[in-house]
């Protein structure tokens, strides 16, 4: 076994090119908010702007082939891009693309060559950043039970109804969504699933006030919305994977969601937790020198840990193209779970501080607090941790024989 | 990155998979659970003939000189009986004791036994005043011209009854503050006159206490050439032999999870099985998690030792996390079984009374989240 990429001088190279390609590219005034919601317009242009120059050179999502805009890169050559730009708190996207990093991946699986023309290198060199609209009001655990009807009228399906827990600050050039194409159709193939244009006629877009705006995994959102659709007029040709074969290609996006490509990143907030608690004084004594603090310390340490495995294991399982089974959303069952176990622990151990983003008193200008509402909202978004269950055991097959399989994501 | 297996590795898990599943069928291994020794000396020599009682010795003393996580692999399906037996106790402890403490002769006299199974190790270190931190370990070894006399008693000490010879800790001098120094290994026959071995009764399968009454052992059995670094030497042999055991430990969970999958199918109530039901999968799914968190800390921790990387902070996480993990997916097995989980004659209580036994051994999750911090420099 190695748990470690090693990388060959070749890679080296490839690192050493992407360093300074980053250092020439990346802002000096790139700031990062630690409340997503903080996000400004001017940022978030800086970010659109290095996702484009990320996408001219394939680097913006580097799996994928040339040919549709992608990178043509291995799975080794991809850390070492996540790595670099890790060092400067960015992800690939760089800005809040949940509709391209989960739907290029169905439109690759599952759409026409033409479709792949047509929709993948805008998405892929970061011309379009994308939502993803799947709640509904009614239609939450319940995906396959969303109620928005798409209507078949010559080349253009019509479309009404509502969405939620949509989207991040600022807009998007694309969304997709899934609807009901068949309503007389059984469950599972009554859907289809379908590219929309953000600036169609009849489309609206309401913000949400919430505790703050969680994402799985990416890029932190900042703001979520509810669509509603009145008589929106979609081309034909925007429907991918084929009429009432739209629960076929949100498998591809509900595998990824569920965690299925698996998370290589450290997980920041706990690293500083930790360095806040080795380097204060409360009391003229160190933090970490209190025994209560330094069993809620290790507490954190050991599920961070074992999230960092988790997630590793799933990487490679996914890179590697192994079988996956169950993986995916344990990883984010656990992730989310013990989301809530950390913040509750950081709370015991900094007290109220842990609640403020004062100035002056909040430690860690205010991340600490985020974290206290982000672990809360964090339990739903991308299946909720008894969805992830409910996968989990169907993967496994408790109580049934036939296991059922992960999501296809080549 | 590859967290696959080498095709050496899978050969070996196969073989040892095929071996645990033909010779230590369920009722074999109930039967062997309260013997003194929890093998027979046919099975245990069987064990020997595959080569695997050296898997961790060097060739020049007779082993196969496999690496850590090789030797994980094969007590990951010996866990999965779980066979029973001082395999651990004489060809991971107590051998890693020996080359990192030992003389060349001690090496030479002690190792090539080990790996054939005609020699036994047992590592006699807990006392009455149980831990595993230097300050418990109070039984002093009186020195004489050419001798030391060792009296006192052990206790908890795993598979002494099946050792030909102890690995036994005592004081050659003084405490110091909580410092390891002080302790030396002594290697002492364990028909010594004066020796007395006895294996607890109770809920613990091969473990025993020890009575040292006057026991003489010749000075040259001190392990090594410098007496009171006993505990450093323990320390080092842990580092390899904790995710060993860890792994032991994962292939028991790994088994009780299969028994309960497979019981969640084939339990019928409602009209329906079991595992329909969501609380049902709640269980199953609860100890999955702790299996997977078990293995894949105890993983990271033998390629960290294998490929020489710091592995203190792996090797504390394993232990604590792995140890905690064996409690909770044994419980899980039990809520998903209810009564037939508890018949003897169904197995799964095998696993269930190793998960307590094997806790403490080599330090509990307690012990370990602290060493935990340490490591981690808090």
């Amino acid at each position: 076994m190695d748990f470690e990429v090693t990388y060959t001088p070749e890679q080296e190279a490839f690192r050493a090119e992407v360093r300074g390609w980053l250092s020439e590219n990346i802002p000096a005034d790139l700031t990062q908010p630690v409340d997503p919601a903080d996000l400004t317009l001017e940022q978030y242009h800086k970010l659109r702007e290095l996702g484009r120059r990320l996408g001219a050179k394939g680097w913006l999502y580097p799996t994928y082939p040339q040919a549709y805009g992608g990178g043509d890169l291995a799975v080794d050559v991809v850390m070492i891009l996540e790595e670099e730009l890790d060092r400067y708190g960015l992800h690939l996207p760089p800005y809040y693309d949940s509709g391209g990093r989960l739907g290029g991946a169905s439109i690759f699986v599952w759409g026409t060559e033409e479709q792949k023309q047509h929709f993948l290198p805008p998405i892929f060199r970061g011309e379009w950043r994308t939502w993803q609209l799947l709640s509904e009001p009614n239609a939450g655990s319940d995906l396959a039970g969303v109620q928005t009807r798409a209507v078949r009228d010559g080349d253009s399906y019509v479309i009404n109804g509502q969405k939620i827990y949509i989207g991040s600050l600022y807009g998007c050039e694309m969304m997709w969504t899934i609807v009901v194409t068949d309503p007389e159709a059984p469950r599972h193939h009554n859907l289809g699933w379908l590219m929309i244009p953000y600036d169609l006629p009849g489309i609206e877009v309401r913000p949400m006030e919430l505790l703050t705006a969680g994402g799985e995994g990416g890029a932190s959102p900042g703001l979520k919305h509810t669509i509603f659709f009145d008589n929106v007029r979609v081309p034909a040709f925007n429907l991918v994977g084929g009429e009432n074969n739209g629960w076929q290609v949100a498998t591809t996006h509900l595998e990824l969601e569920h965690g299925g490509g698996g998370i290589v990143r450290r997980n920041r907030i706990v690293d500083q937790f930790l360095e806040y608690c080795t380097t204060t004084k409360h009391n003229g004594a160190t933090l970490s020198r209190n025994p209560d603090v330094r069993d809620d310390m290790v507490d954190v340490y050991v599920k961070s840990e074992i999230n960092r495995l988790f997630g590793l294991r799933t990487y490679w399982l996914s890179h590697a193209h192994r079988p996956r089974s169950y993986e995916g959303p344990q990883g984010s069952y656990y992730r989310k779970i013990t989301a809530l176990e950390i913040a509750e622990t950081m709370l015991r151990a900094l007290g109220p501080y842990a609640m403020t983003n004062d100035p002056q008193w909040g430690p860690l200008q205010g991340l600490l607090e985020h974290y206290q509402r982000a672990a809360v909202v964090g339990l739903h978004p991308g299946g909720t941790t008894d969805i992830q269950k409910v996968v989990m055991s169907r993967r496994i097959g408790i109580g049934r024989a036939a296991k059922e399989q992960a999501g296809r994501l080549r | 990155m590859d967290l696959g297996l080498t095709e050496a590795q899978e050969i070996l898990k196969t073989a040892a998979a095929d071996f645990v599943r033909q010779e230590y069928d369920k009722d074999t291994l109930i039967a062997l659970e309260n013997t003194p020794t929890g093998v027979t000396p046919e099975l245990f020599r069987q064990v020997a003939a595959l080569g695997w009682l050296g898997i961790l010795i060097p060739e020049s003393y007779g082993g196969t000189d496999r690496s850590l996580t090789d030797t994980a692999v094969l007590f990951e399906e010996l866990g999965r009986g779980p066979v029973l037996g001082p395999h651990f106790s004489s060809s991971v402890l107590g051998a890693l004791i020996v080359l990192l403490g030992g003389t060349e002769d001690q090496k030479q006299e002690l190792l090539p036994g080990v790996a054939q199974g005609t020699t036994v190790l047992g590592v006699a270190v807990t006392e009455p005043n149980y831990g595993w931190i230097p300050d418990t370990v109070q039984m002093p070894a009186s020195r004489q011209p050419d001798q030391y006399v060792l009296s006192g008693t052990k206790l908890f000490v795993h598979d002494a009854q099946a050792a030909t010879h102890l690995l036994c800790a005592a004081r050659t001098a003084p405490p110091d503050n909580g410092s390891g120094s002080g302790i030396s290994f002594f290697v002492v026959k364990a028909n010594s006159p004066g020796v007395a071995i006895r294996t607890l009764p109770g809920w613990m399968s091969q473990v025993d206490e020890i009575r040292f009454d006057n026991v003489r052992v010749p000075a040259a059995n001190v392990l090594g050439d410098t007496p009171g670094n006993g505990w450093d030497i323990l320390e080092a042999a842990s580092m390899g032999a904790i995710p060993v055991l860890c792994a032991y430990q994962v292939g028991s969970c790994q088994a009780v999870v299969d028994m309960a999958v497979a019981y969640s199918r084939t339990r019928h109530q409602f009209s329906q099985p079991i595992g329909r039901f969501q609380r049902v999968q709640d269980h199953i799914i609860g100890a999955v998690n702790h299996l997977d968190a078990a293995r894949w800390t105890t993983y990271e921790a033998l390629w960290k030792l294998d490929s020489g990387r710091d592995a203190r902070s792996s090797v504390h996480l394993a232990k604590a996390v792995t140890s905690e993990a064996y409690l909770k997916v044994c419980a899980g097995g039990h809520e998903v079984h209810a009564g037939v989980g508890v018949m003897r004659e169904y197995g799964l209580i095998l696993h269930t009374q190793r998960s307590r036994t094997l806790y403490h051994c080599l330090g509990d999750a307690r012990y370990h989240r602290r060493r935990l911090a340490d490591a981690l420099g808090w």
